[in-house]
C-alpha cells in the first residue's frame, strides 16, 4: 500500500497477537518508532517482550527490514520507509 | 564407573555367537559412548574398504554415559560405513529405544554376520536373544513394532526396518517407538542386508549415578532452564521445527525446485504455524523430554508423526509442491515404509529437473502433488521409476549424464538450507564427515537465529573456527548421549557437569572439547583412508556458479575455498585435509 510499512508477525507472536500483518501510515520511522505504531495498531503490546533488560533486541528475536537483519543495520535504531516490508519472529529453533 | 552398564554384546548373526567387548575405563574416557564410541568400536573392527552389505561389516547400536538419566536422554546412535556415501556414518533417533537399550541392561550392541532366514534381536536382562522375525518380515514398521510388541511385552521398544530396508535401499531408516527416525546414511539398509528385522530392548535396570543429591539438584535447574528458555520452553512445544519455514523462507534461502531459488512463495501454506491451526492433533515428546517437538497428525483420511520442518520442504518447495496434506502423508507413508524423508525428496527434485532438462526421459513434474506418494511407495520395492529413485541423487544424476544435478555433499543430500544464505553453513556441509547434512555444525544458529550469538550471515570471517568448535561440541552431545535441541538452551559447561554427576569422572569443559575433537578427527581417518579428501569436501558447482535473481540471499555465492584453508589449519590438518602427525598425538590418535 502506498504511504505505508507492512509490518508482519510470525511463530509465537502472530498466535499471540491473532495478526499476520499490519499497514503501518508513515515514512522515515525507526524500527522502534514503528514498532509503537504497530502496537497501537494491533490494540496489544508485545514491544517489551522483544526486549532485554537494556532494551536491546532480545537474543533469537529477528527483525528484518526487506530481508536484511537490523542487526546488520542500526538495530532498533533502523530507519524504514514507506513501500519497506519489516518482518517479526519471535525467538525460534529447530533442525 | 557409574553412568555405564559396562556391557557391550558383540552378536554374529550368521554363527549366532556371542561374546561381551571389553571397554576399557581410558577408552570411555576418550569416547564417551554413543557416537564417539560407536565410530572408536567400529574402525577398530571394520576397515574403511569393508563394503557396507559384506557379512563382515558391523552395525553397532550405541547409547551413551548419560542415556536413561536426565532429560531427553531417551537416543540411540547407529554406527556403520554407509551404502550412500561411502564415509562413516552415525545416525541418530529419539524415542525411548536408547533408554529401553540400556534399561535392558547393555550400552551398545555390535551385530556383524548375516543371518540365513529373517530374525530380530531380543534384548533383557543383559541377555541378546535371536529370535525367529519371518512373521514379520514384509511389514510395514508400524506393523512390525506392534508384531514384536505383542510377542515380547507392550513395554517393549521396539526399532526397526520396513520393506525399504528390507529391500536394501541406501537411504532407508530405522524406525522406533512408531515414528522416531534414524534417518540419514541407510542404516536401515544395513539392517535388512544382514535379515536383521529389528531390535526389542525392554528392561528397568536403572542406571547408577554417582552423585545422587547433585543430580537431583541439577535436574531441577535443568527443568527450570529449559522452561525458561523460548525457544525449548516455547516455540518448539506450540510450533514445532517447522517454524522455521517462515523464517529461512525470508531470508531467501528456503530451497526451491531443487535449488534453483530461495523463495517458494507457498511457503505460508505448508508452515509450522500453518499446521498447527490445521493438521495439528498434539505435541508429542521422547523419553523425559520437557520439550515436545514432535507433532501427532491428522489428515482427513490418516493419522501420524510429522511432518518435521526437513520433511515439509523435501516434499514440499523443494519439488514445487505447497500441498499440506500431500507433503504430510507422504511423510507418512516414508514413516512406515522406512525411509529418509530428506534424501527421498531430494532425489525427487534432482529427478524433476534431469526430466525438465530431457536428460532424463521419464515425465516428473514440478508440483505433481497426485504422484507423490506413488513415488515414495514404489522406491522401497524398487518398483518402476521407483527402482531408479532408490539410487539417491548422485548416483542417479551421473547415471543420466548430469551429476551436477544432484544436490548432495559426498553422496549425502544436503537439507533444507540453502548454502549460499550462509557461508558458515555452507563450510559445514562441504566438511561435514558423513555428507550433506546440518547435524555436524548447525550454523544456521548463529547465522539465522541468533543463537548463542548473533553473527553475519555472509561473512567468511571467524567462521572456520566456529564451524570447528560446533563440530566438536555436537560430536559431544551425540555421544553422551542427548537431544542437540538441548543446545539451545545450555551450553557446554552444562553437559560437563552432567557427565561429572553422572559418572563422578572429573570432565572439564576442556577435556570435553577435546573428546569432541578426537572424535571429529578419528571420523576424518576413517575417511580419508576410504579416499576422501579435499576433492570430496566441497558442493554442487550451482551454489558457487549461480546465483538467486530475487530474494534476501539474491546475488551470492558460496565462498568455500577461502574458509576451506582457514578450516584445516584449525583442526590441524594439511592442506588436503589429512590430519598432521602432531594432531593425531596431541589427541592420542
Amino acid at each position: 500500500m502506498a504511504g505505508t510499512i507492512a509490518v508482519k508477525f510470525y511463530g509465537l507472536l502472530r498466535r499471540r497477537l491473532r495478526t499476520a500483518v499490519v499497514e503501518i501510515a508513515g515514512d522515515e520511522l525507526t524500527i522502534l518508532a514503528l514498532l509503537r505504531l504497530a502496537e497501537k495498531e494491533t490494540g496489544q503490546s508485545f514491544l517489551d517482550e522483544l526486549l532485554d533488560r537494556d532494551q536491546g533486541l532480545l537474543t533469537g528475536t529477528i527483525i528484518l527490514v526487506n530481508g536484511e537483519n537490523i542487526r546488520l543495520r542500526q538495530d532498533l535504531q533502523t530507519r524504514v520507509k514507506a513501500g519497506d516490508s519489516v518482518a517479526l519472529f519471535s525467538p525460534a529453533g529447530g533442525g | 564407573m557409574t553412568g555405564w552398564m559396562g556391557k557391550i554384546v558383540k552378536i554374529d548373526l550368521g554363527n549366532r555367537k556371542q561374546e561381551t567387548v571389553a571397554v576399557s575405563d581410558a577408552t570411555r574416557r576418550q569416547y564417551l559412548g554413543g557416537r564417539g564410541l560407536g565410530v572408536k568400536l567400529y574402525s577398530d573392527l571394520c576397515s574403511s574398504g569393508t563394503d557396507p552389505f559384506a557379512d563382515d561389516n558391523a552395525l553397532i547400536f550405541m547409547t551413551g554415559p548419560l542415556t536413561g538419566t536426565v532429560m531427553t536422554s531417551g537416543r540411540y546412535q547407529v554406527v556403520s560405513r554407509s551404502p550412500l556415501t561411502g564415509t562413516i556414518c552415525d545416525s541418530s533417533s529419539g524415542g525411548h529405544f536408547g533408554a529401553a537399550l540400556k534399561g535392558a541392561g547393555i550400552d551398545g550392541l555390535i551385530i556383524e554376520g548375516r543371518a540365513a532366514t529373517p530374525v530380530y534381536l531380543s534384548v533383557h536382562d543383559g541377555e541378546v536373544e535371536v529370535r525367529d522375525a519371518s512373521a514379520f518380515w514384509g511389514l510395514d514398521t508400524q506393523q512390525t513394532q506392534k508384531g514384536i510388541q505383542a510377542e515380547t511385552s507392550s513395554k517393549t521398544s521396539v526399532a526397526c526396518i520396513g520393506p525399504a530396508g528390507e529391500n536394501r535401499i541406501i537411504f532407508a531408516a530405522i524406525m522406533n517407538d512408531k515414528d522416531r527416525a534414524a534417518g540419514r546414511g541407510g542404516m536401515g539398509a544395513i539392517m535388512g542386508g544382514k535379515n536383521l528385522k529389528a531390535i526389542a530392548a525392554g528392561g528397568s535396570r536403572p542406571v547408577a549415578i554417582s552423585d545422587p543429591e547433585g543430580y537431583k539438584a541439577l535436574t531441577a535447574r535443568l527443568e527450570r532452564i529449559i522452561d525458561k528458555n523460548p525457544v525449548t520452553g516455547k516455540s518448539l512445544q506450540v510450533l514445532g521445527t517447522s517454524v522455521l519455514v517462515n523464517i529461512i523462507n525470508a531470508h531467501g534461502m528456503f530451497p526451491t525446485e531443487n535449488f534453483r531459488r530461495g523463495v517458494f512463495n507457498d511457503a505460508e501454506g505448508t508452515s509450522g504455524e500453518k499446521i498447527a491451526e490445521t493438521l495439528l492433533e498434539r505435541q508429542s515428546a521422547c523419553y523425559k523430554c520437557p520439550i515436545g517437538c514432535g507433532r501427532t497428525t491428522r489428515t482427513r483420511d490418516k493419522q501420524g508423526e510429522g511432518p518435521e520442518y526437513e520433511t515439509v520442504w523435501a516434499f514440499g518447495a523443494h519439488l514445487g509442491i505447497s500441498d499440506l496434506t500431500a507433503i504430510t502423508e507422504a511423510n507418512y507413508a516414508c514413516n512406515e515404509l522406512g525411509l529418509d524423508t530428506i534424501t527421498m525428496g531430494s532425489t525427487l527434485g534432482c529427478a524433476m529437473e534431469l526430466s525438465e532438462t530431457g536428460a532424463w526421459k521419464e515425465n516428473l513434474r514440478w508440483g505433481e502433488a497426485g504422484k507423490l506418494l506413488d513415488w515414495v511407495t514404489d522406491t522401497a520395492y524398487r518398483r518402476g521409476i521407483g527402482a531408479e529413485l532408490a539410487l539417491g541423487s548422485k548416483r542417479l544424476a551421473a547415471k543420466y549424464g548430469r551429476p551436477e544435478l544432484a544436490m548432495q555433499v559426498k553422496g549425502m543430500e544436503i537439507p533444507a538450507y540453502d548454502p549460499r544464505g550462509a557461508q558458515g553453513m555452507a563450510l559445514s556441509y562441504a566438511t561435514s564427515n558423513r555428507g550433506g547434512c546440518h547435524m555436524r555444525a548447525y550454523m544456521i544458529a548463529p547465522e539465522i537465529l541468533g543463537h548463542p550469538v548473533f553473527l553475519d550471515r555472509f561473512s567468511t570471517v571467524g567462521k572456520a573456527e566456529l564451524v570447528a568448535l560446533f563440530q566438536d561440541v555436537s560430536a559431544v552431545v551425540d555421544s553422551a548421549v542427548l537431544c542437540r535441541f538441548l543446545q539451545f538452551a545450555v551450553g557446554i559447561s552444562t553437559f560437563t557437569e552432567m557427565l561429572r554427576t553422572v559418572t563422578g569422572l572429573d570432565f572439564s569443559d576442556e577435556e570435553l572439547m577435546k573428546i569432541g575433537r578426537r572424535i571429529y578427527t578419528l571420523e576424518r581417518q576413517f575417511n580419508n583412508r576410504a579416499g576422501f579428501g579435499r576433492g570430496d569436501d566441497t558442493l554442487p558447482p550451482r551454489f558457487f556458479n549461480e546465483e538467486f535473481q530475487t530474494g534476501s540471499s539474491r546475488h551470492r555465492q558460496v565462498l568455500l575455498e577461502e574458509m576451506l584453508d582457514d578450516y584445516y589449519a584449525v583442526r590441524g590438518w594439511d592442506r588436503n585435509g589429512v590430519p598432521l602427525p602432531q594432531t593425531l598425538a596431541d589427541l592420542g590418535l
